[in-house]
């Protein structure tokens, strides 16, 4: 009898053993209340709260893939942070969907007509002075002061907390100048000043409320924000949900009018595209091109696409043999001839991959000015032509003698042996997904019918752009021909320019020239275009444009789509190439 | 049985050590960093990557790490600039080897190592990772367990009737039915279960989806049972569908054994009638490999199920520890497989001791 017992009651124990553990998790899915100033994982708080959709309040659910990081864009800038905090925070200014700065808490844009941006040209500095709005207050009614944006800088460059953030190297110090005045003392004339402290990464954070030990990259304060923004964060529950109320102090009359907005973390993309279609979810963040293609007949769905593209789809050749980055000493075998780039862009036919695999969203690109203001340049498109191909790769000394389908060097001028195999690693990261894959198998093909080999690698990427120190393949020059996509934020190009085809941008860990792309005419054309003179910059970017197309460091193919899909009673989505979704949530708007 | 379960615990510390060690290994020399795209592409110099460094840990070789890690650095020596070897091959084994690697710090250590209970803080959002873990792990806990409890209330009943009927109509579309469900991947199920039950089946009454596709609860919603129920029933299909058909078929394996033993035909010889021969007599003891099954299944009631938190959304470890593997968020990644280890090594604990308490015939003492 005891023995049945026991048996029955371990096996109990056994299947039950989780539940108890768990408690039955009623304390961890259930809405927690959270404090201020105490992070939302602590916020054990825990109450049945009463259903909050009251009939007259109007909600929307925005679904993305991950719990954001914190609230804080410039640590992870995994975008789902900058989501949240565009939500709750303002910068001095930000970026509309052209491209074009607009001032949030500052009063107006500093420009040197107005005499906010005073140049010392002899000494090649400039001074910006910020002048804040003084209607503006933090959700505890403490007004949002120049004592926030001093606070801000030195957090920013504290050593031991602090963060980098673009263009913070060109900033000597922040100077307050009265409680809504400021001036940002540049050593350089930085052409990206206005989004310094705003755009897609930056915004102000509260000095009275952030814990300055704690530091800028740590703090309780990028968790449970102090909103200054059109909306208040309600509760936040772990890898779950997000709710926001509206701020009921906004500083915009009449705005915002939706009440609240829930962020739900669905990771599933299909699963998202599936909210949406049910009326489940009102905003899609990033939507692919293949789901743009498939939503744009669904009634009650519609796509925002943003009127300017910013992500260009490219192909990193090296120009150092592999595992090498003096391109001089040991030039790649075969990237190193222009002759052999120039019969690859004429390869690949940008055309068709644009049209079938990124379903007409892609558009073909073939310079880095393609982008209002500076999309003024006389570059010709390259026409797909592979018999020209492989002609140009005959004349470069690259014959397939031995009938194998693969060219050998026979009289190359790169360095390579004579019978050097034109065989090549043709890497991309994995995570993009299936258009990026089928995009690799399609040019690796295509290029594969002039005679080049390209044997397909997908990475990680944290293995991809590590440093170099820590065996990163680009930054160690360990590849032969790379693709992905990168594109530049605002309207100005000029630090992303220096960071890819600058010559000290070249050396390992100090930018992101991977194809060790060296040319003095470049880096003299970067340095001048460090100016605020417009005139001049379109002109060096247009000569640039130039050098570039003729020696071609990297083979632009296309941009890609910078989309949100969200349901058609939400009114006023815009996406934004310069900003991320919820750049405008002050305007939406329900019908 | 005392001694037996003190000594198994005091073997486990060493074990826990060893692997800890072969853990930390693992984790800290796998390609890819941390630090991979921090700063995004513009001018992020090595000297700025050294401040990173130094905020997340990652100015020290490994070993010294994995000591801090340990037993914390809270007790080493400030000092302005630690004499570092010359550049080399052997450079990392020399301060691997140098005491001043581990007793100096060029900023004030806070940690206090995890012998103290301190995993450390996150490198996503630099906030204690024990912290973040214990809601997903109380969220995996619970569907978890529950999948578990389904899964034996099906798979018992199944796999002896499918053993005392052998060959009968019923185990014979069992048997279809373990193959193809062991042989669908569990990903593809769960995305038709949505399909299904989310996208074609309405309440014929609200016209509203029939399930949710995915979430804990419904928010906003006061506490409901049918909430979370409803909830519950898609990922907990999708979990149970795999081990329903592998536990069933073990038992019916188990109970084919046994009801062919002396002492179940002396019991049908007594007069017992065939329902106290099986499930009274043969039952007890076809289970007990089971149970020692189950006991060495319970890690995966903590550790939680990728597929099935990503398709439906639950907030749980297979997310986080995936998030923390595509981040390189060491921390995150050591606490949760030490946790999950120290699972392990219980479950196998406690594997063992369910079985001595079930069958005489075994002693450890």
């Amino acid at each position: 009898m005891y023995k049945k017992n026991s048996w029955f009651t371990i096996f109990g124990v056994l299947v039950l053993i989780g539940l108890l553990s768990s408690g039955c998790s009623t304390g961890t899915a259930t809405p927690t209340t959270e404090q201020p100033g105490t992070a939302p994982t602590e916020a054990a708080p825990t109450e049945v709260t009463a259903p909050t959709t009251v009939p007259e309040k109007s909600q929307i659910t925005v679904v993305i893939a991950e719990d954001p990081p914190t609230f804080n864009g410039a640590i992870n800038q995994s975008g789902f942070d900058t989501l949240v905090m565009e939500l709750a925070m303002l910068g001095l200014a930000d970026l509309d969907e052209e491209g074009n700065a607009y001032p949030e808490l500052a009063a107006e844009l500093p420009t040197v007509e107005n005499g906010g941006v005073v140049i010392d040209e002899e000494n090649g500095t400039m001074d910006v002075t910020w002048k804040m709005r003084q209607d503006i207050k933090w959700e505890d009614g403490t007004p949002v002061t120049a004592n926030d944006l001093v606070f801000t800088y030195e957090a920013v460059v504290d050593e031991e907390t602090g963060y980098w953030i673009p263009g913070i190297d060109y900033v000597d110090g922040v100077e307050k100048i009265d409680d809504y005045t400021a001036v940002v003392h540049y050593n350089v004339i930085y052409p990206g000043y206005l989004t310094q402290f705003g755009g897609y990464l930056m915004v102000i954070w509260p000095a009275h409320y952030c814990d300055a030990e704690q530091g800028f990259s740590s703090w309780d304060c990028g968790l449970q924000p102090l909103s200054n923004g059109p909306y208040v964060l309600k509760e936040w529950v772990q890898n779950d949900h997000l709710t926001f109320e509206r701020n009921p102090n906004y500083h915009e009359a009449g705005k915002p009018t939706i009440d609240e907005i829930v962020v739900k973390i669905i990771p599933d993309g299909a699963v998202r595209k599936q909210m949406l279609i049910n009326g489940d979810a009102d905003l899609d963040m990033w939507t692919s091109e293949n789901i743009v293609a498939e939503l744009k007949d669904v009634p009650n769905v519609e796509v925002s696409l943003s009127p300017v593209d910013r992500w260009v789809m490219r192909i990193f050749f090296n120009l150092a043999a592999k595992g090498t980055t003096d391109p001089v000493a040991t030039p790649h075998p075969i990237n190193s001839d222009l002759r052999v780039r120039q019969a690859i862009q004429m390869a690949i036919d940008t055309k068709t991959i644009a049209e079938t695999f990124w379903f007409g969203y892609a558009k073909q690109v073939w310079t880095e000015f393609f982008r209002p203001p500076y999309n003024l340049c006389d570059v010709p498109q390259p026409i797909y032509d592979p018999e020209a191909a492989k002609a140009l790769l005959e004349e470069a000394g690259w014959i397939d003698q031995d009938g194998d389908g693969v060219r050998e060097c026979h009289g190359c001028t790169t360095g390579a042996e004579d019978g050097y195999k034109m065989e090549m690693e043709f890497i991309t990261y994995s995570e993009y997904g299936e258009t990026l894959d089928l995009t690799q198998e399609y040019i690796a093909e295509k290029l594969g019918e002039i005679g080049i080999k390209l044997t397909i690698s997908r990475v990680e990427g944290t293995v991809l752009w590590e440093s170099s120190e820590n065996g990163g393949i680009e930054q160690s020059g360990n590849f032969d021909f790379d693709i992905w996509d990168d594109g530049y934020s605002g309207s100005d190009p000029t630090d992303f320019l220096w960071g890819y085809y600058a010559s000290a941008a070249a050396e390992p860990d100090y930018g992101i020239n991977y194809g060790r792309y060296l040319n003095p005419e470049i880096d003299d054309l970067i340095d001048q275009a460090y100016t605020l003179d417009e005139d001049l910059r379109k002109d060096l970017f247009c000569q640039m444009a130039t050098i570039l197309n003729r020696d071609l460091p990297e083979l632009l193919l296309f941009t890609t789509v910078d989309a949100n899909a969200h349901s058609s009673r939400l009114q006023g989505v815009q996406s934004n190439a310069n900003e991320i979704v919820t750049w405008n949530v002050s305007d939406w708007t329900l019908k | 049985m005392g001694h037996y379960v003190v000594r198994r615990l005091l073997q486990a510390i060493p074990l826990m050590f060893i692997i800890s060690i072969f853990l930390y290994g693992l984790v800290n020399l796998a390609p890819g960093g941390p630090l991979a795209g921090r700063g995004s592409s513009k001018r992020l110099n090595p000297e700025q990557i050294a401040i990173l460094k130094r905020q997340f840990g990652l100015d020290k070789p490994v070993c010294v790490r994995y000591v801090y890690w340990l037993i914390g650095n809270d007790w080493t020596k400030p000092v302005e600039e630690i004499p570092k070897p010359s550049v080399g091959v052997f450079a990392p084994i020399i301060q691997c080897l140098d005491p001043r690697s581990y007793l100096l710090s060029e900023s004030p250590g806070v940690g206090k190592g995890v012998l103290r209970g301190d995993f450390g803080n996150s490198y996503r959002t630099r906030k204690p990772v024990l912290d973040i873990i214990k809601t997903s792990f109380k969220n995996s806990a619970y569907l978890m367990s529950i999948t578990l409890v389904v899964v034996a209330i099906i798979a018992i009943p199944v796999g002896v009737i499918s053993a005392v009927k052998q060959y009968s109509i019923f185990d014979i579309i069992v048997t279809t039915l373990s193959f193809i469900g062991q042989a669908i991947p569990e990903f593809w199920l769960g995305l038709i279960l949505i399909l299904i039950f989310y996208v074609w089946l309405k309440n014929p009454l609200t016209g509203d989806s029939l399930l949710p596709p995915g979430g804990m609860y419904t928010q906003g919603m006061a506490f409901s049972l049918i909430d979370w129920t409803k909830h519950l029933i898609l990922p907990v299909t999708m979990g149970v569908v795999g081990w329903v058909t592998w536990y069933s078929r073990f038992l019916r394996s188990s109970m084919l054994d046994v009801i062919h033993q002396d002492y179940v035909r002396t019991a049908r010889a007594k007069g017992l009638t065939l329902n106290k021969v099986y499930f009274k007599h043969a039952l007890r003891n076809a289970l007990l490999p089971l149970v020692t099954i189950f006991a060495l299944d319970l890690p995966y009631i903590f550790a939680g199920s990728l597929y099935v938190e990503i398709l439906f959304s639950w907030p749980g470890m297979g997310r986080l520890y995936y998030q923390a593997a595509v981040d390189r968020d060491y921390p995150m990644l050591m606490a949760i497989l030490t946790l999950i280890t120290l699972i392990v090594i219980l479950s196998n604990l406690l594997a063992d001791i369910v079985y001595a308490r079930l069958d005489p015939r075994i002693h450890y003492d």
